[in-house]
């Protein structure tokens, strides 16, 4: 308790406050701008906050996070263009909603709807991270290294693509993360001879080369993409008919969000998608979605914004990010030497609760933002392609260049954009590479710290209760689609009859 | 064809790497704690090349159907459009004028860029080859002290 309210204090400071509302405009500016999303946004903006100290600098992150899945749905709604693919889902009904003459309202439920998951899954974040970082307060090496495993297995499921695409970029970034000196024998590894390479590739070139320089190569692709606005007048809040038909659509998919964000790698993309799913499982009128259900984009708003607290579990307790925002977010809790886990809550409890603090705050400020500045970022969406990319290019190499002031760390940066880009273009997801990445190091040290501890005898993992557990989820995550695809195609009577 | 030749450079990649690794230093045996230096790596290129295989076995097989852009219906065999081939073209100009200064680098960029894609108004032209730069360089030198390497553009500042 003392620490809730040491957190509230860190975070009541005016200058705080000033910094969280600045950068809650601008995650709605990045979620509502053509090709930028949360990921890129907090890439793009990481460098910024190098010089900050470590609550104001992980909190704008955050912060981002929040506001840039929330405005997502604006342009979803006004343009059917999603911000971000988490919002993909509210296009189905927002946009037959904006076109009836309803955008107001459409927007109205997705603030609302946003508002709640939002702050429903900060609530279930300030309950379940210290639960969960008490959990893992007695892990040993060995169940670390079992949990690591078990995350990076989860980047099979990451996105609509192969599984075994997944992986092989997980492992790429697992792969580049072995650069440099080995923690553990310092021997140089790929560095070349080169003694800026000695410590490793940096997390924030590579980041801002795979989700902002790629992306630039991307927009070139569809230049001749054309957005039209449908007229609103004002946004409106939903009525008492409104909040009695979905009600029950917000909270479920505010848990739902919530405990898909939890999960490893998982993000608001697909717990939106659930969320619609179930919205529309649940709903007396099914046929009407798709067509202008005002419980679709409650379903999938609430479910989106729930998961950003949800991710933030994982990242925040066991150093595994929930999400590729959450990821990037990791990277920079690394940057400014805090370690993310167990003792996060114990030795930085008030850094922590301040940040779980932050994101309410944002949270209840999308009221606010919605209300009265939904229509003005509306019209950011039309910033033309050709002004807004090569400014984002300038940002990219400059903060690139600013966290070690090396030029290899552009060069870096724009070798990462080109393989992100052609990764892309042959179907391979950029953010298992990303979060290989920064969890490789950890995979490594622990599972070194696991051989010295077990006398190098690695099978003993596997007489651990936890490991085991870990690993029967590894197994599940990686295999667990396929066998559970084989046991329902085989239980399908008319297939088995040949109709 | 792509289908067969990512994996196949993807595992060419992994057996070189592979041999590189084999380069490393090799701790004495008295005083090793844990794996070699190369052990890790080398179990990742492993997994890769491991993983490649069953991708190249599925290519073979003709499944699973065919892969796109991670947000886009584009099939990957479809050709690039002329301004990314454009676009890469100005990362070369790019690489060549930044170790004279990165911010005139940055400006050229920019500007061939924003013409490259279409945008032929001069405020545009202006804001992002000259405004835009400017006010990044400011901002990161005078709030967030960062001192950018020497060049053509920067010297006039830094004296």
């Amino acid at each position: 308790m003392e620490d809730l309210i040491a957190g509230l204090v860190a975070i009541s400071d005016p200058q705080l406050l000033v910094i969280l509302f600045a950068a809650t405009l601008a995650g709605v500016i990045i979620g509502a701008l053509p090709g930028l999303n949360a990921t890129t946004g907090a890439a793009l903006l990481l460098p910024f906050t190098i010089t900050m100290d470590p609550i104001p600098a992980i909190a704008v992150l955050t912060t981002i996070y929040c506001s840039a899945t929330f405005a997502g749905a604006i342009t979803a709604i006004l343009i059917n263009t999603p911000g971000t693919s988490a919002s993909a889902t509210t296009c189905l009904d927002g946009y037959p909603m904006a076109q009836r003459g309803e955008a107001g309202r459409a927007l109205g439920m997705a603030t609302v709807s946003s508002t709640f998951g939002g702050i429903v899954s900060v609530v279930c974040l300030m309950a379940a991270a210290p639960m969960m970082a008490r959990m893992a307060y007695n892990f040993a090496p060995p169940e670390y290294f079992a949990l690591t495993v078990f995350g990076l297995s989860m980047l099979a499921t990451i996105g609509d693509g192969s599984p075994i695409k997944n992986l092989i970029a997980g492992a790429l970034g697992v792969l580049a993360a072995t650069v440099g000196k080995d923690l553990l024998t310092t021997v140089e590894r790929f560095t070349f001879g080169m003694s800026e390479m000695t410590e490793g590739i940096g997390f924030v070139p590579v980041m801002i080369g795979l989700f902002g320089i790629s992306e630039l190569l991307v927009q070139a692709d569809r230049l001749s993409v054309e957005r039209q606005q449908v007229k609103m007048d004002a946004i409106k809040l939903p009525s008492l008919a409104d909040y009695k038909k979905v009600w029950k659509t917000i909270l479920r998919s505010s848990g739902i969000g919530t405990f898909i964000g939890i999960l490893p790698a998982e993000g608001a993309t697909v717990a939106s998608m659930i969320g619609y799913n179930e919205a529309r499982r649940w709903s007396k009128t099914p046929e009407e979605f798709g067509k202008g259900a005002i419980e679709g984009i409650a379903g999938s708003e609430a479910a989106n914004n729930a998961a950003t607290g949800g991710a933030m579990v994982p990242t925040l307790a066991l150093g595994i990010p929930g999400s590729p925002t959450a990821a990037v977010i990791l990277a920079g809790l690394m940057i400014h030497g805090l370690q993310p886990g167990p003792t996060m809550f114990t030795q930085q409890a008030e850094f922590a609760y301040a940040i779980f603090w932050s994101m309410m705050f944002v949270n209840v400020l999308f009221i606010f933002v919605g209300l009265f500045g939904a229509k003005l970022f509306a019209r950011i969406t039309f910033v033309p392609i050709p002004v807004l990319w090569p400014i984002v290019f300038t940002f990219s190499i400059v903060g690139a260049y600013a966290l070690d002031q090396s030029f290899l760390d552009v060069w870096i940066a724009i070798g990462a954009g080109f393989l992100g880009y052609f990764m892309r273009r042959f179907g391979y997801s950029v953010v298992p590479l990303a979060i290989g990445l920064i969890l490789g190091g950890m995979l490594e040290k622990r599972l070194g710290q696991s051989l010295i501890m077990l006398d190098d005898q690695w099978w003993l993992m596997l007489t651990r209760p936890l490991c085991i557990v870990f690993f029967a989820l590894t197994f599940l995550a990686l295999f667990g689609p396929a066998i559970w695809r084989r046991l329902f195609t085989q239980r399908d009577p008319l297939k088995s009859m040949g109709e | 064809m792509s289908r067969y030749l990512v994996p196949v450079g993807l595992i060419v990649f992994c057996g070189l790497t592979y041999w590189q690794s084999t380069q490393f230093d090799r701790v004495p045996p008295i005083l090793l704690r844990g794996m070699q230096p190369a052990d890790f790596p080398q179990m990742v290129l492993l997994l890769i090349v491991g993983l490649c295989a069953i991708l190249l076995f599925q290519a073979w097989r003709g499944g699973p159907p065919k892969p796109t852009v991670d947000d886009g219906p584009e099939d990957i065999a479809q050709a690039m459009s002329p301004s990314v081939w454009k676009t890469m073209g100005l990362f070369i100009i790019f690489a060549a004028i930044a170790p004279i200064d990165l911010f005139l680098g940055l400006g050229v960029f920019a500007l061939c860029l924003t013409a490259v894609w279409g945008e032929r108004r001069i405020w545009a032209l202006l804001l992002v080859s000259t405004i835009a730069p400017l006010l990044i360089f400011f901002l990161f030198d005078q709030v967030f002290e960062i001192r950018f390497p020497r060049g053509l553009l920067t010297n006039l500042w830094y004296g």
